[in-house]
């Protein structure tokens, strides 16, 4: 489980990148957080995987809490989540094998382990017979594919992915879509941070809106170009 | 596996920077090759002084006028020293047959009659053989009645003394530039290799990475550099013995100077090298992500 008490981001001078935050994310859960560009989804992401720390109030994430916890706990949380970001994060001159066993080597694991493990992933993100190319050679919707292979490595009780469709045409955030349905399937919490709404709108997951650096309450209609959705229309 | 990703990641941080890279290891093999070369010759100096010093003879001339009685004063005076090794009276007989010996000439064919003074030849303890002692030794032996002169080669001495200080001082001093100097190239290449690979450290970290398996390839970044470029001074230095040193019949090295010259510069550079990258390497990193 995943929780917001009372959660205040502010950036240096600048207040209120998150303002009060209170949220509950369960096990298993499918959750979309919604909101323009600046509202504050990144930063919320951020706090989970505590590439920052919160002002004030307290971020829990299983057992680890924001309130204490030593850089040595932190690489130990991250070890057990997984991130998809906008931009990949994938080391562009390492194999897209490399790529995806770069967790597996940092948590030390055995080198067959290592690429029985990969030839798995790699499979189920159809790109195995890529696996030796550089990853800088890859179309953005593969990457991302990698990037998501990559998350699933270490078998995370949550994938966080932040805007993961921001740079991929429609057919290719169509794909990444669905490999992470498929993964929450699985057991897996997602929590997936978008702006495009397109993407999302006949899915049936929470949905969490955000609108600088605030969670807006109740049912919430947005303005797409042409379009008029009800983004919460399906909230559970 | 962690293992082979440090090493992959030492040589490829190794290869990306290899302009600075370079730089280091020539300026390690420079420095570590002229500061070597300092110590041999201070080592050479000081063993050269050494040798004269322990086979240096002070010699007491007494005056002509002196009466046996009085020689006789002067000897037991002289051996009451505890800093005298060796002491032997030299007549004016003994002293002209060694003129005779040394000149091949008899000195009383030339000059019908024998000039030379009666003295004593002293030979001082090794460790009071230098010119502190030597000056103090000369006042209170002069003062004595019937000695004429106490001389010894004080110039050649002290200006030997005032060489290899001097040696040892530059030494001091170069030792101190080249060891600033290979520590600010060492920090450079290794900032520039942690700058290069902030984003790939910025993933790392991402993914849970810990502090030594970041670090890690920077310092043996660093303690390559060094090995290399003390390999490459054992070399250096080994050709300058056999072609330089050797023609001039300087310095004569056998085979355990040259494992004593391999050792030393290499450990000498990987140690450099070792410590340098592992003080700067994680305050580059967190200066880097300070400002994310």
């Amino acid at each position: 489980m995943i929780q917001f008490r009372q959660v205040t981001v502010n950036y240096g001078y600048v207040p209120g990148a998150l303002k009060d935050i209170n949220l509950q994310m369960h096990d298993g859960d499918f959750t979309l957080i919604l909101g323009p560009t600046g509202s504050g989804k990144s930063t919320l992401l951020r706090l989970i995987y505590m590439d920052i720390l919160p002002s004030s109030g307290v971020v829990t994430v299983d057992k680890w809490s924001s309130f204490r916890i030593s850089p040595r706990q932190i690489n130990r949380l991250r070890r057990n989540i997984g991130v998809v970001f906008q931009d990949f994060k994938l080391i562009d001159n390492m194999s897209v094998f490399d790529n995806v066993a770069l967790p597996l080597v940092i948590e030390g694991y055995r080198r067959k382990y290592i690429r029985k493990l990969v030839h798995v992933l790699l499979d189920e993100v159809n790109l195995l017979q890529s696996k030796d190319q550089r990853a800088s050679t890859l179309s953005l919707g593969e990457k991302q594919r990698v990037a998501i292979a990559r998350a699933m490595a270490k078998n995370p009780f949550v994938v966080i992915a932040d805007e993961p469709t921001g740079n991929l045409d429609r057919e290719a955030s169509k794909n990444v879509l669905s490999l992470l349905e498929r993964i929450n399937r699985n057991g897996t919490s997602v929590i997936m941070a978008t702006h495009d709404y397109e993407l999302i709108k006949e899915t049936p997951y929470k949905r969490i809106y955000m609108e600088n650096g605030e969670v807006l309450p109740g049912d919430r209609t947005i303005n797409i170009p042409n379009k008029r959705i009800n983004i919460l229309a399906n909230k559970e | 596996m962690k293992f082979f990703f440090v090493i992959k990641q030492t040589f490829s941080n190794l290869w990306r920077e290899r302009t600075p890279v370079v730089a280091t290891i020539l300026t390690i093999c420079i420095a570590l090759t002229i500061l070597v070369a300092l110590f041999e010759i201070s080592f050479v100096l000081y063993d050269q002084l050494r040798d004269l010093e322990s086979n240096m003879m002070v010699e007491v001339y007494l005056d002509p006028s002196a009466t046996d009685s009085q020689v006789k004063v002067i000897q037991s005076e002289l051996e009451r020293y505890p800093t005298i090794e060796r002491l032997r009276f030299v007549s004016k007989e003994t002293a002209a047959a060694i003129f005779n010996e040394e000149f091949g000439e008899n000195i009383m064919d030339i000059l019908d009659e024998n000039p030379l003074p009666v003295s004593f030849e002293v030979r001082l303890l090794r460790e009071f053989n230098h010119s502190e002692y030597l000056a103090l030794f000369k006042t209170q032996v002069e003062s004595l009645k019937g000695v004429d002169e106490v001389h010894y080669r004080h110039a050649l001495i002290e200006k030997l003394e005032k060489v290899t200080e001097a040696v040892a001082i530059a030494g001091i001093f170069v030792l101190i530039i080249l060891v600033f100097a290979m520590n600010l190239l060492i920090r450079n290449t290794i900032k520039l290799s942690v700058y290069a690979k902030r984003r790939q450290i910025d993933i790392m970290k991402i993914l849970g990475a810990g502090n030594l398996l970041i670090r890690m390839p920077y310092i043996l970044e660093g303690a390559i550099e060094g090995f290399i470029g003390g390999f490459l001074s054992a070399i250096c230095l080994i050709f300058a013995h056999k072609f330089i040193a050797g023609s001039f019949a300087l310095v004569e090295i056998g085979t355990s100077t040259y494992k004593v010259l391999w050792v030393l510069t290499i450990s000498f550079g990987i140690l450099i090298g070792f410590l340098t990258s592992a003080t700067s390497v994680g305050r580059f990193v967190n200066k880097i992500f300070a400002k994310k």
